[in-house]
């Protein structure tokens, strides 16, 4: 593996890393899991009794376990000190039952634990959606969707994995040591400090392991991401490669990366070999040490007779410290476990931490103006980045009952200022009053409510055509909704693809775009209220589909405010007023008529649909 | 989650065959390991033995021979230390050099495979097969072979040596275990059927949070949060019952298969507790044959988890399969090295691609001749077929034998790579890799690091007009670009990528609209500074702009896969076809742009 090809991220992976030695990293790391727990609690809240109820089972199923190698010691006792085989069927019944309570309270357990962790990380999950629903639509502009989706999924169900791997049953674990100790120290507490002294050697190798193991795990962590990132980022470019030749190039350094990647693999291999070899071994060792303490013992009381009642309690011990050692040796997995939920936690909180919230409520000295406009706007000034402005001291009014056309080349801030009209984004300067209230002294979803929208790239989700129609409403009138695709000239679409529970797959994709917009159409007139935006698609379709989209836009626009983002001349002719957007600013307003004779950029933009059409 | 070969066995069978020949490399270390594996299930059977002796001294009170067996069983703890470690390390390593194994597979056959294949399989699928499927074929290599072998030594080992105690308390304590086989066939299946359903559930979760992020505004634009917050929660109930379902199964194997364990011990307490009141059986016996049990507990739990492991690896290879025996469209079998001036010509070349088991034709015959150092503009609306001709001149994508000629030589006859190296190509979506600005147009250099490489990029980023703002950035050309570095505007990464194609000098350079983000004036500059270093190269341009076409010798006008017009800028004006008119509305917004800078500029 040479150096020299490290591309200059893993060399500042590299770096970035040497900058906390391990130690601090580990204490930091620790006390941010504590507060991360923490916020993890109020999720439990609502489940307490579920928890509890687990929470009571586990030193029940603790003991069930436990009490199995005294039981042996007893029936070993009973054939060799007592000789009776009265005792040894008593034992044999006790044993039997401590089986069927040990499965009876083990599967309680874990279905009651199980049931509080999925409550809970469903409740975490919905609350993730919920936040979603109110984060501002700028976020998801600059937030790729499959980022966000990894936070409802992925990283919802590494959490939920804590619950399912037992790792916070960790804690049974710990109970069932104690149990174990003083098991042993009740039997016989000599043998049993002979068999402890096993445990700090075992601790120092333990730690020494785990601390190699751990570095190496994170070594795998940073590898595997540059292994990822790289393999991503040629398949995207892949034409890019052929293009060029440099096929083998690419791969030699995919393969070093790879290399780099296994090293570090077979390093964690061999420190958890080591650790769980050792504790095997240790465990081994106990046992002999116990063996061979049991018979100085004995050689020291007596001559020899008093052996054979040590025998039980050898034979109990060597079941206890197996175990004993069972859960230390889990103990690593486990921890891994919680690491990466943690950081999928981590994570999670961080979106629901993002102070980004949509339309959010703003108190201002903004009065109600009584003016003769459904919709006005006054000096809007707007930019999606700082500094770069895409709206410049707007001012358009629109009267009730008004259709008005925004025409323009793209870029020139038309679909703008439809957005602000929505309130999707946030107005910075000037003012938009619609009904004479200012856009942020709406509720937010009142707001929305009044205004029916077509939008350009029409979205369909899966399910059926009346959901999609009746958009968000549970019992939706089907003869109202009979109603509107008659008189949109969608009904025979419906008709075909089986009716209001016709299937509209992902995305809408089994629909064309022009069937897309026509549904769209249906939508709107259904929702009825007395707005509407309409963002005419720039999609070629065919002269059939365009007459039924003419017609369908008239009878949706028809009795309505109506402020319509145009393309199709036939559109813009029909408006009451034409309002030409360039480059941020109204350049031009009037009838058609008024701007071909005033003949100024609409004049030309028309002479350039005329030139191509 | 279920793949079509999941059903029918034959093509997992095959696959098993497949996945034993990565074995083959790494059989030496992988018998080494099994040999390690033996030794460590005889050291461990060995303690029990020892104890048995110990025990039995310990009730007969000769004491010496108790100290010595401990000592033993201490000397054996030692060396089942090393032969446990040893034999882990050298079976988990071999898992992980199979899976470096795979993973340099896949990424030779990714650079192999054309347009069509990654048109069906979107990255995110590539890396899911690539990651989590090539995971669990991993698991399937390392722990599984492990884990199989260790269950075989171990189940042998054990019954083997408590027969050789009391054939009559082995068969009682055995009892039990046959259950095991009933039990791992009902749980397999239904852990099996379960796991899908809470996957499907758990994708059916995903998909609706997928449509409402991507179907935000509309979300927003009508007010349906709620109801779409009430879509999510009925899939999250779902979802939950679903994990609940295979949670009951679990909760009930586990205890299960540790009960049929532990039944074993209370069969041995009683018939064996009797055997050794009627003095048929030491009490040694009975503590060593309980031991035996003891270390089949941990094998017998460990197969319903094995059961699961096999599963998953088998139905990841069969996933990871479909990418390395993915046919790769575009074969390197020609030898000829080119060394003319660089002449294109393209002979009656018909094209066609398959979308839904349907051929689409993309081109329909089309002819064209560039002679060496010459200049050709390819103009055509959206979908006319032009980036398709472009690419398959140096044969981006399958290009049909007999067809395309490089100095008269058929492409296909070509060596690859030097057909790549002779024809430079820059496509419109500019691609750049999150390194530095220097490496990304050194990206086609054998020698970055050569002694004149500097000034070759350096020149090759002034001719694409490119290197004046290269330095303004941060760190000059050391910038890192991408997503952890700066993000550069759509004309920058373009003009990059251009000055990338011009570094190392092709005879013919193909350029598929590489300056769509480019603004008018830039994209001028930089056709005049081809022009100038154009004197020692054919230049093939795909183009929307008239501006930029007008400066080509000649021009052809691609329609719907067939050449409709040809000829020179003046020529095509004068004869009133698409071009002349598509000429006259650029000179429209042309015009408008100027009114409106005039506009700007007057304004206060």
């Amino acid at each position: 593996m040479s150096d020299s090809k490290a591309t200059p991220e893993t060399k500042r992976a590299e770096s970035r890393a040497r900058l906390l030695t391990s130690a601090q990293a580990e204490q930091a790391e620790r006390h941010y899991d504590l507060a991360l727990l923490k916020r993890l609690l109020p999720y439990a809240k609502p489940h307490k009794w579920l928890f509890i109820a687990a929470m009571i089972l586990m030193p029940l199923s603790s003991l069930m376990g436990l009490v199995q190698p005294y039981l042996l010691k007893r029936g070993i006792d009973s054939v060799v000190v007592e000789k009776s085989e009265g005792a040894l069927m008593q034992v044999v019944y006790l044993f039997a039952g401590a089986l069927a309570a040990e499965f009876v309270v083990r599967f309680a357990q874990t279905y009651l634990m199980q049931l509080a962790g999925q409550k809970c990380t469903a409740d975490l999950r919905g609350d993730v959606m919920g936040k979603i629903q109110r984060l501002r639509v700028g976020y998801f502009d600059r937030t790729p969707v499959g980022r966000v989706v990894t936070r409802v999924t992925n990283d919802i169900d590494s959490l939920a994995e804590l619950f399912a791997s037992g790792a916070v049953t960790a804690i049974t674990d710990l109970i069932t040591l104690v149990g174990i100790v003083v098991a042993m120290l009740l039997l016989d507490w000599q043998l049993s400090l002979v068999a402890f002294t096993a445990l700090p050697p075992l601790a120092l190798l333990v730690n020494l392991f785990r601390k190699r193991a751990r570095s190496a795990f994170r070594d795998i962590r940073t590898r595997v991401a540059q292994l990822n990132a790289y393999l991503a980022e040629q398949v995207n470019g892949v034409r890019v490669v052929q293009a060029f030749g440099r096929e083998k190039e690419c791969a030699d350094e995919y393969k070093d990366i790879n290399a780099a990647y296994r090293d570090a693999n077979y390093r964690s291999i061999r420190y958890d070999a080591l650790l769980y070899s050792v504790v095997q071994s240790i465990s081994v060792a106990c046992v002999a040490l116990v063996l061979y303490f049991a018979a100085v013992r004995a050689g020291w009381v007596s001559a020899g007779a008093e052996g054979a009642l040590y025998v039980g309690t050898v034979v109990a011990f060597y079941d206890y410290i197996e175990r004993f050692f069972v859960p230390i040796r889990d103990l690593a997995t486990k921890y891994t476990i919680i690491q990466s939920s943690l950081a999928s936690a981590e994570r999670v909180f961080q979106l629901l931490d993002t102070d980004e919230d949509d339309a959010p409520h703003r108190p201002g000295d903004r009065p109600v103006v009584e003016e003769e406009a459904a919709v006005a706007f006054e000096d809007v000034t707007f930019a999606y980045r700082d500094g770069h402005p895409v709206l410049h001291e707007v001012s358009i009014a629109v009267r009730p009952g008004e259709h008005v056309a925004l025409v323009g080349a793209t870029g020139s801030g038309k679909t703008t200022l439809t957005s602000l009209l929505l309130r999707l984004y946030e107005l910075e300067e000037g003012s938009l009053r619609v009904d004479g209230k200012d856009v942020r002294d709406w509720d937010a979803k009142a707001l929305r409510r009044s205004f029916a929208v077509v939008p350009q790239d029409v979205f369909l989700f899966s399910g059926t055509l009346r959901a999609n129609l009746a958009l968000g409403e549970l019992a939706p009138d089907d003869d109202r909704l009979w109603e509107a695709l008659e008189r949109t000239g969608a009904a025979d679409l419906v008709r075909k693809r089986g009716g209001l529970d016709g299937r509209v797959d992902e995305r809408g994709q089994n629909f064309s775009a022009g069937e897309r917009q026509l549904l769209a159409f249906a939508r709107a007139l259904y929702r009825d209220v007395d707005r509407i935006i309409l963002d005419e698609a720039t999609a070629n379709v065919d002269s059939e589909t365009e007459h039924r989209l003419q017609l369908a836009a008239r009878e949706a626009l028809e009795g309505r405010t109506a402020i319509v983002v145009a393309h199709r001349l036939s559109t813009i002719r029909e408006a009451d007023r034409i309002i030409v957007m360039h480059q941020g600013r109204v350049a031009e307003e009037g009838t058609h008529e008024e701007l071909l004779a005033a003949g100024g950029i609409y004049a030309r933009l028309h002479k350039l649909q005329t030139a191509t059409s | 989650m279920a793949s079509p070969s999941d059903t029918s066995a034959s093509p997992s069978e095959r696959g098993d065959k497949r996945l034993r020949a990565y074995l083959r490399p790494y059989e030496g270390r992988l018998a080494f390991g099994v040999l390690l594996l033996l030794l460590t299930n005889a050291f461990d059977k060995a303690i029990p033995w020892v104890l048995q002796g110990a025990i039995d001294a310990l009730e007969g009170g000769t004491f010496d021979k108790v100290r010595s067996a401990a000592l033993t069983v201490m000397a054996i703890a030692a060396g089942l230390w090393i032969f446990r470690t040893r034999s882990r390390i050298e079976v988990f390593n071999v898992g992980r050099d199979v899976e470096y194994d795979l993973r340099n597979e896949l990424i030779d056959n990714v650079h192999r495979l054309g347009p069509t294949f990654f048109r069906k399989m979107a990255t995110g699928e590539i890396m899911s097969r690539a990651t989590s499927d090539l995971g669990q074929v991993r698991l399937l290599v390392g722990f599984g072979v492990l884990r199989v072998v260790d269950s075989i030594f171990a189940f042998g080992g054990a019954i083997a040596l408590m027969l050789a105690l009391s054939p009559e308390l082995t068969l009682y304590a055995m009892a039990p275990f046959p259950m095991i086989i009933f039990l791992a066939r009902f749980f397999g299946k239904r852990l099996y059927l379960r796991s899908r359903e809470h996957q499907e559930a758990l994708a059916k979760l995903a998909d609706v949070a997928q449509e409402n992020l991507a179907g935000v505004r509309v979300v927003r634009a009508y007010a349906i949060e709620d109801a779409e917050q009430r879509r999510f929660d009925e899939a999250n109930q779902a979802a939950v019952d679903a994990s609940m379902r295979l949670v009951v199964l679990r909760g009930f194997m586990w205890p299960m298969l540790l009960l049929v364990a532990s039944l074993g011990t209370l069969i041995v307490i009683w018939k064996g507790g009797e055997m050794v009141l009627a003095e048929r059986l030491t009490v040694g016996e009975l503590a060593a044959f309980n031991a035996y049990l003891a270390q089949l507990v941990w094998p017998t739990l460990a197969l319903g988890w094995l059961l699961s492991v096999v599963q998953r690896g088998r139905a990841g290879y069969d996933r990871v399969r479909a990418i390395l025996d993915a046919e790769p469209e575009v074969h390197s079998e020609g030898t000829v090295v080119p060394t003319g001036p660089g002449a294109m010509s393209v002979d009656h070349l018909e094209y066609s691609v398959r979308e839904d088991g349907e051929e689409v034709p993309i081109l329909k015959g089309v002819d064209l001749q560039v002679p060496a150092k010459g200049s050709l503009a390819i103009m055509g609306t959206v979908g006319s077929g032009k980036s398709t001709l472009a690419a398959l001149l140096p044969r981006l994508a399958p290009t049909p034998k007999g067809r395309v000629f490089l100095d008269g030589e058929d492409v296909t006859d070509i060596d690859l790579r030097e057909l790549r190296r002779a024809v430079g190509y820059a496509q419109q979506e500019p691609f750049l890799f999150s390194t530095t600005v220097e490496r990304n147009i050194a990206f086609g250099m054998d020698d970055p690091d050569g002694p004149d490489a500097r000034e070759r990029i350096e020149s090759a980023a002034e001719e694409a007009c490119i290197l004046e703002e290269i330095e303004t950035l941060p760190d000059g050309m050391e910038t890192l670009v991408g997503e952890r570095g700066v993000q550069l505007s759509g004309g920058q990464k373009q003009r990059i990528a251009l000055a990338r194609a011009l570094l190392n000098e092709p005879q013919v350079i193909v350029l598929d609209d590489p300056m769509s983000a480019v603004d008018a004036r830039t994209e001028a500059q930089i056709l005049r500074a081809l022009d100038r270093a154009g004197e020692g190269r054919t230049l093939i341009l795909v183009t929307h702009r008239v501006a930029a076409a007008s400066r080509c010798e000649s021009i052809v006008v691609l329609h719907d896969g067939a050449i409709v017009e040809r000829g020179t800028h003046a020529e095509l004006c004068a004869a009133g076809g698409r071009y002349s008119t598509l000429a006259e509305r650029q000179q429209l917004e042309a015009e408008l742009a100027i009114t409106e800078d005039d506009a700007r500029e007057s304004r206060p």
